[in-house]
């Protein structure tokens, strides 16, 4: 078993190599045969996005523009909420992501180093929970967060929305620290750190990726979310995207071109977020967590 | 009551528990606004409003300016106005009248009143419609449609706008075809035939995700037969002559091609393109059809004659959407004041063409504004007098079991979907209908 | 040094692969306890680590459960709590043809959404991890199906297909297909959710199957094409039980995904043509919210989360067994 040498720093330097950074496995005869062959599949995947995007630029009804026409943005931009909505929606997301991570990391630390029942079955209530569906949830949470004054304002559902993704950001970090060997730490115990100290100097500064694809997950889950926001969130000046694009949904009518625009604008900050971070993403490595309790 | 104080410790305690100083910034950026809820008295708390997007976007912006221009009297509550999304608005409602945080006025579904007064929660508008017998609000109403609220403890709600269902028709394609406007069942089936054969549908709906049209069609023909789904005691009687020959009626138009293959999944969005699309000559809808999203072709839409039954009847479904008092209120009186100053005021909606529903009011409907559209004019002239409610043959009041039975649940939906598909016939239908609503009665 | 390397590396590590390894996966143990600080101290500590996390989960998972288990034993509805009548919600829920119909749906568009998710899925991962040009923007652009609103996309396939004019039926009709109806044929509706349903999931599973894929160490490969083993041999016996773990997760994951997913099926279809494409989790949302009947319709979510649980134990025990092994 190859054991990683510790620096100073207590920063992994293992896996140092010289090969290829991607592997090749079928070779690189076939490549402009595998380009032609995504860029097909990604274009089919694509239509319905492509559909979004071309009804966010088409002119809405009694317009007298023609062709492409940005004045869904405009007026998007302009008489509706979109930017309050976008804050809102930044805001919440980002608390949310934040304070996940904040709470899954030491408990993932402790489903990954603690090995005994008290850790099992908390390992397995987190995956009860996880099963349990939203839907049946939302009133009774409702009611439960209105005695505390948490409906109709952010906070409430950051805190929802911080608890709904727990337990798979519990997981996740509990696996990335499952990659951490243990040997770092108790050689920094040794010198007479804290549990604490060597969570934090240690399992925490070589868990990036693991933080970080715990957090996009995170992201994702708050920033899609339409059921809960929609319950909990009434007035105008605490609307996320998604609640807001509803009101578009008029009684029998919808106004599809600032339904599509919005849409597009909601797309626009996580597939930032994926294409600087695309290579931290890896939810893979949650395969340690659950093994071998 | 643990209001303010309650929110503001248990945020702390979050914070301690979180452990998470450096979340602090991005948390207090998110802090309740003002006043989430709670209980507590006081005089001084306002009075909540809510209403629904009921028109285009226009309507809200318009509706909250005349809410907030209410002065009240001294010592009663001012209003403030929220907007409360289609989407999930019955988890929106039962979630705050459950939990104490919901409005003292509000609209909402047609049938919402009728369910909320079975549990306790609404303020009956009898001594509301009392007090407008001297203003003149009361003879205002169209007739009958305060009927359609009452109930055997009072009136549940106060009528506010109509969703209605009628005919429409495309007259350029009516004209292609050498198709007049029918005014019987038999005629109308000619029209049909005659629409066929210049490849367009005539008996155009739909009945997909989210669209309950193609039930209320149905049962407005039922209606139209004499027929319909409740008894004069407010049970469910679906399996009758009357019924049976109008959904004979429908399963010939769909088995003879009259109706679109694919009409039983159209979301209204669907119904809308193929009226865009030239495809419907003849269909049924709601009041805005023109305003929607069918393109040119609007200026083409005419509301048609109502059609006269083989029993010989006419006869047609309206949804009388409503406004409704709650019994958590700040001030009973304050929620009478603020409506009354509502209905006094809300002629705006109507003339400024925000896409509400039809008025419920004659002096709104005498406006030259609202006479300006023929189709609407056109609807309350021919058809309003034929409109029944979910409650016909056996009565015209609402009543609470609609809601759980017939409005938008699934044994309506799986009827309709079923006799769109055509391959069933009216008895067994109407059979099916029968037991799945009589499940679902409390 | 990249990000990359290190996770490889660890991943070696944690593996105790060794160059031309056998690739099976043997879990890297922590160690025994006693090496830690003070036994007390350190038990103290992991107690403060996980408390915030178990108070969170309490707090807000402890009174909606219990809520909607009172729910589920009474006749009530969504404002009033009505009688308690024991266990006969269930019993009557478990009666209903409509219930094994939505159950037997709710497997296939589970087991179709898992599989053809993760067949998709570890196809493109294993495509793009060759040489590509611009494969990075290929695996954002292949995101995104995860990323749209759902609401929105499932608008976009309506337009797809709900009408005879939609493209869909318009291309069908040209190769002579005749004019397929993909949302109101009840077969056609199903299968239609169930690719609408691999077409949001897969990039998740490519996420998840690169990740994997970037721990198996490339020697592996090396040592087997010396073996004379062809392509498929490689992926059966050296790929896939090397990503063997994170398959079990991805699966676990994505059958509660699927199971537990309302607005895909909901927001296109309704659970219609006469509830062909109903899930039990649609099938509660419309008895509780639709047709509110509440004590039926929590009674239902109550039974699907118990098969729930049920198929997540075993498929559980599987990834215990191939780290046993």
């Amino acid at each position: 078993m190859t054991t990683p040498d510790v620096s100073l720093t207590g920063r992994l330097e293992v896996g140092v190599n010289t090969r290829a950074r991607k592997p090749m496995v079928p070779g690189a005869r076939g490549k402009w045969g595998r380009f032609i062959g995504i860029i097909v599949i990604t274009g089919i995947v694509l239509i319905p996005i492509v559909a979004v995007v071309v009804l966010s630029l088409t002119p809405s009804l009694g317009s007298s523009a023609t062709g492409f026409t940005t004045e869904n943005y405009a007026k998007a931009f302009t008489e509706t909420g979109v930017l309050t909505w976008l804050t809102n929606s930044l805001t919440v997301t980002l608390a949310t992501v934040v304070v996940a991570v904040v709470v899954a990391a030491p408990a993932g630390y402790v489903l990954s180093r603690g090995r005994n029942r008290f850790v099992s079955g908390y390992s397995l209530v987190l995956f009860i929970v996880q099963s349990l569906p939203v839907v049946t949830a939302v009133i009774p949470l409702f009611i439960l967060f209105a005695q505390f004054g948490l409906v109709d304002n952010l906070f409430g559902v950051t805190i929802v929305y911080v608890g709904s993704t727990l337990s798979v950001a519990t997981w996740m970090m509990a696996a990335y620290f499952d990659s951490i060997p243990i040997t770092l730490e108790e050689a920094a115990w040794m010198d007479g750190t804290s549990v604490l100290g060597s969570f934090t100097r240690i399992v925490l500064r070589n868990s990036l990726p693991g933080i970080l694809s715990t957090a996009i997950f995170c992201f994702l889950l708050a920033w899609n979310d339409y059921l809960i926001a929609s319950v909990f969130l009434k007035s105008d000046t605490v609307k996320t995207l998604p609640v807001g694009l509803q009101s578009f949904f008029q009684q029998n009518q919808a106004n599809w071109g600032l339904v599509m625009t919005v849409a597009v604008v909601m797309m626009i900050p996580p597939v930032l977020i994926f294409a600087l971070l695309n290579r931290y993403f890896s939810v893979g490595g949650i395969g340690g967590s659950l093994a071998g309790r | 009551m643990p209001s303010q104080n309650g929110a503001s410790f248990t945020r702390r305690g979050f914070f301690g528990v979180a452990g998470g100083v450096s979340v602090a910034a991005i948390l207090a950026a998110c802090s309740p606004s003002g006043a989430g809820g709670g209980g507590g008295g006081g005089s001084s708390k306002p009075l909540k409003f809510w209403n629904m997007p009921w028109g285009g976007t226009k309507f809200n912006p318009t509706d909250k300016k005349i809410t907030l221009a209410y002065k009240p009297k001294s010592g009663l509550p001012a209003a403030t106005y929220q907007e409360i999304q289609w989407a999930n608005f019955t988890q929106t409602f039962s979630s705050a009248i459950a939990s104490n945080t919901g409005p003292a006025v509000s609209s909402g579904g047609g049938t919402q009143a009728f369910q909320f007064a079975a549990q306790g929660k609404i303020a009956y508008a009898d001594h509301l419609i009392k007090s407008w017998e001297s203003n003149g609000l009361k003879d205002d109403f169209l007739d009958g449609l305060l009927d359609t609220m009452k109930t055997d403890k009072g009136y549940a709600a106060v009528p506010y706008n109509l969703d209605v269902r009628v005919a429409w028709y495309n007259k350029a394609l009516m004209q292609q075809a050498g198709a007049d406007v029918p005014t019987t069942w038999d005629e109308y089936k000619a029209v049909c035939a005659k629409l066929k054969k210049i490849g367009v549908y005539g008996f155009g709906l739909g009945s997909g995700a989210g669209s309950f049209t193609g039930s209320h069609i149905m049962t407005a023909f039922m209606i139209n037969n004499g027929g319909g789904l409740f008894n004069k005691k407010q049970e469910p009687d679906a399996v009758t002559d009357e019924n049976i020959e109008a959904i004979e009626f429908i399963l010939e138009l769909v088995k003879n091609g009259y109706s679109d293959p694919a009409a039983a999944t159209y979301t209204s969005d669907n119904v809308q393109a193929q009226w865009k699309a030239k495809r419907f000559g003849y269909g049924w809808d709601g009041a805005g059809l023109p305003a929607g999203a069918v393109g040119d072709v609007a200026s083409d839409l005419v509301v048609a004659d109502p059609l006269t039954s083989p029993s010989g009847k006419k006869g047609g479904l309206y949804f009388p959407n409503n406004i409704m008092m709650y019994t958590n209120t700040p001030s009973q009186e304050g929620s009478e004041a603020f409506v009354t100053y509502y209905y006094k005021n809300m002629k705006e909606l109507w003339t400024e063409n925000t896409g509400i529903g039809l008025p419920p009011l004659k002096s709104i409907a005498d406006t030259d504004e609202f006479k300006s559209n023929a189709n609407n004019v056109k609807i309350l002239n021919d058809w309003n007098p034929i409109f029944k409610t979910w409650a016909a043959p056996g009565g015209n009041g609402l009543f609470a079991n609609i809601a759980n039975t017939v409005d938008g649940t699934q044994p309506m939906l799986n009827f309709t979907q079923a006799i769109l598909g055509g391959k069933t016939d009216a008895k067994s239908a109407l059979t099916t209908l029968q037991s799945g609503i009589e499940g679902l009665m409390k | 040094m990249s990000t990359e390397t290190i996770t490889r590396g660890i991943g070696r590590a944690r593996r105790g692969v060794g160059n031309g390894g056998a690739g099976r996966p043997v879990q890297f143990k922590p160690s025994n306890s006693n090496r830690m600080p003070g036994h007390r101290s350190r038990s103290t500590t992991l107690l403060l680590f996980a408390l915030p996390s178990l108070i969170l989960l309490v707090l807000l998972n402890v009174y909606p459960v219990g809520y909607a288990g009172v729910q589920s034993a009474r006749n009530g509805d969504l404002l009033s709590a009505g009688d308690f009548v024991g266990g006969q919600n269930y019993l009557t829920v478990l009666q209903q043809p409509v219930f094994w119909h939505a159950a037997l749906f709710t497997l296939i568009f589970t087991l179709v959404g898992v599989f053809g998710s993760w067949a998709i899925g570890l196809a493109l991962a294993l495509l793009l991890r060759t040489r590509i040009p611009a494969n990075g923007l290929f695996r954002v652009l292949l995101l995104l199906p995860w990323v749209v609103p759902i609401v929105v996309s499932a608008t976009a396939w309506n337009w797809l297909v709900a009408t005879p004019q939609s493209p869909l039926p318009v291309i069908a009709n040209f190769f002579g297909l005749g004019n397929p109806l993909f949302l109101a044929d009840p077969t056609l509706a199903q299968i239609l959710v169930c690719v609408y349903k691999v077409w949001i999931s897969f990039p998740f599973m490519m996420m998840m199957m690169t990740s994997a894929l970037a721990s198996v160490d490339t020697n592996v490969y090396e040592a087997s094409k010396v073996d004379g083993a062809g392509p498929w041999q490689t992926f059966r016996l050296i790929t896939l039980p090397m990503i063997s773990r994170t398959t079990y997760i991805s699966w676990i994951l994505m059958t509660i995904f699927c199971v537990n997913d309302f607005p895909t099926i909901f927001l296109l279809t309704g659970g219609g043509p006469v509830q062909s494409t109903q899930t039990l989790v649609v099938m509660a949302y419309v008895t509780v919210f639709q047709n509110y009947q509440t004590g039926p319709g929590v009674a239902i979510a109550f039974l699907m989360t118990l098969v729930l649980v049920i198929i997540s134990v075993v498929l559980y025990r599987q990834i215990r067994k191939v780290n046993i092994e």
